[in-house]
C-alpha cells in the first residue's frame, strides 16, 4: 500500500521545487506524491507521480486535454464544474480524479454522478486545504460537502484520495496529522489509509463493475 | 495563599511542535495568538475552555504548548490548522507529549538544530566578523541562501522586505 499525497503544486505555482516536496513528504511518512506539471521520476526514496490538472474548461476542451494527456502518462484530474460538466467529464476514458468537489455546486455530485465514478474507476479528490487554512463558513462548507462525498462513496464504492494541494511544503501535513483532521469528517484511520492509497487504485487498469463470465 | 495540594491541581500536558520553515522566529506572544485562534476557530469557545493551550517556551526553532491532559487529539487538530504568525507563514510540526518541559528540552537538544548554522547573518562568529550567508541568483532575482539539514536549501528574497521564500534543494541548486 502506497501513501500518497495526491496533489502538491511544485515550482513555479507555488514556492517549493518539486525535489523539495519529495524530501518533505518522506519525512511526513509518504511513499509517493502527485506533483502538478512535474515529470515522473524520484527523489531520495520518494516517488514522484507527474500529473495534469485540468482547469477551467469546457466538457469539449478537456477531451482534447484528457487525449494530448493520455499518452505522456500520470494522472489526470480535473476540476469539477456544474452536475453535467462533472457527469460527462467522469465518463471520458482518461481521467482519473475529480478535483474541488468543495468549490462546485451543491447539486454538483449526486448520485448519479457518484454511480458513473463508480463505474467509470474515476476518484473524488478531497482537498483539505480548506480545513487547513480556511475558516468559519468555507471550512464548515467543505466539511459538509465531504461527508456528503464519503457517504456516497460507502454507497457506491468510487475511489476516494486525498491531497493537500499544498504550493509549498510549509502547506503540507503528515500521514498523522491528516488522519486527525479526516476525522472531522467522521473517517476513521483505516479510511484515511485507503483514500491514501486511493491513486494505486485509480492507476490500476480498470476493471468494470459489471465483467460478463463466458 | 497557599498553593493547591498536588493532587488538587489540574493535570497538565506539554506538547513539543518544530517551527517550519528553519530560521522563522515568531515571538511567543503572536504564537500563542495563533494557537489560541486555531483552536478556537476549529473547536468553538467550549472546547477551547477545556483545551486551555499556552506557549510556555520558544527556544532553539521549537515551542512548547502547555494544555489540559486529554485534550491531545483537539490540539494537534488544531495545530495543523496554523499556517501563520501575523503575516510570516509557518508550520507546527508536533514531535512530542509529555508530563514535564525538562524531558521536552532533553529531546530539543538532541533533535537536529532547526534553525540554520548562517540564519542570522548579523550574528557575529567566533572571529567577531558578522555572519557571511551566500548570495545566489535563482530565476533572475537575487537571494540569501540557508544551508538547512541534509540537502535543504532556504532561499530569502533580497529586498526591502524579506518575505518571500523558496524551499529548494541542494541538486536543484546546482541545476540552476
Amino acid at each position: 500500500m502506497k501513501i500518497t499525497d495526491a496533489c502538491v503544486c511544485p515550482y513555479p505555482i507555488g514556492d517549493s521545487s518539486v525535489k523539495r516536496f519529495a524530501l518533505e513528504a518522506r519525512e511526513l511518512g509518504f511513499d509517493s506524491i502527485v506533483a502538478v506539471d512535474a515529470p515522473s521520476g524520484g527523489f531520495e526514496g520518494t516517488e514522484i507521480i507527474g500529473g495534469v490538472f485540468i482547469r477551467d474548461r469546457t466538457a469539449r476542451e478537456v477531451i482534447n486535454h484528457v487525449k494530448k494527456a493520455r499518452d505522456k502518462g500520470g494522472v489526470i484530474s480535473v476540476l469539477a464544474g456544474d452536475n453535467g460538466f462533472n457527469r460527462a467529464v467522469i465518463g471520458v476514458k482518461g481521467v482519473h480524479i475529480l478535483r474541488g468537489i468543495h468549490t462546485a455546486d451543491k447539486k454538483a455530485f449526486d448520485h448519479v454522478t457518484a454511480k458513473m465514478a463508480a463505474d467509470n474507476g474515476v476518484a473524488v479528490d478531497l482537498d483539505l486545504s480548506p480545513l487547513i487554512a480556511g475558516r468559519s463558513i468555507p471550512r464548515q462548507r467543505a466539511i459538509h460537502r465531504y461527508q456528503d462525498i464519503l457517504m456516497f462513496a460507502g454507497r457506491f464504492g468510487f475511489p476516494v484520495t486525498i491531497s493537500s494541494c499544498a504550493r509549498s511544503v510549509l502547506e503540507m501535513r503528515s500521514v498523522r496529522e491528516i488522519t486527525g483532521l479526516c476525522t472531522l469528517l467522521g473517517m476513521d484511520e483505516p479510511d484515511v489509509e485507503h483514500a491514501l492509497n486511493g491513486i494505486g487504485r485509480v492507476m490500476e487498469p480498470h476493471y468494470s463493475a459489471v465483467r460478463v463470465i463466458e | 495563599m497557599s498553593p493547591r495540594p498536588p493532587t488538587m491541581r489540574e493535570k497538565r500536558r506539554y506538547l513539543l511542535a518544530r517551527i517550519d520553515p528553519a530560521g522563522a522566529v515568531p515571538e511567543q506572544k503572536d504564537l500563542y495568538y495563533a494557537i489560541s485562534e486555531a483552536v478556537t476557530t476549529l473547536w468553538g469557545d467550549g472546547v477551547a475552555a477545556m483545551v486551555v493551550p499556552a506557549v510556555v517556551a520558544l527556544e532553539d526553532g521549537h515551542v512548547v504548548i502547555r494544555y489540559r491532559r486529554g485534550a491531545d487529539r483537539e490540539l494537534m487538530i488544531a495545530l495543523s490548522t496554523v499556517t501563520a504568525v501575523r503575516e510570516m507563514k509557518i508550520a507546527l510540526r508536533p514531535i512530542a507529549i509529555s508530563g514535564t518541559i525538562a524531558s521536552l528540552r532533553l529531546r530539543i537538544k538532541k533533535s537536529k538544530p532547526a534553525v540554520p548554522k548562517n540564519a542570522d547573518p548579523g550574528d557575529p562568529g567566533e572571529s567577531g566578523e558578522p555572519g557571511e550567508v551566500p548570495e545566489v541568483t535563482f530565476a533572475g532575482k537575487k537571494f540569501m541562501a540557508l544551508q538547512c539539514e541534509g540537502k535543504k536549501v532556504n532561499l530569502i528574497e533580497k529586498g526591502f522586505k524579506n518575505t518571500n521564500r523558496l524551499f529548494l534543494t541542494s541538486e536543484d541548486m546546482e541545476e540552476s
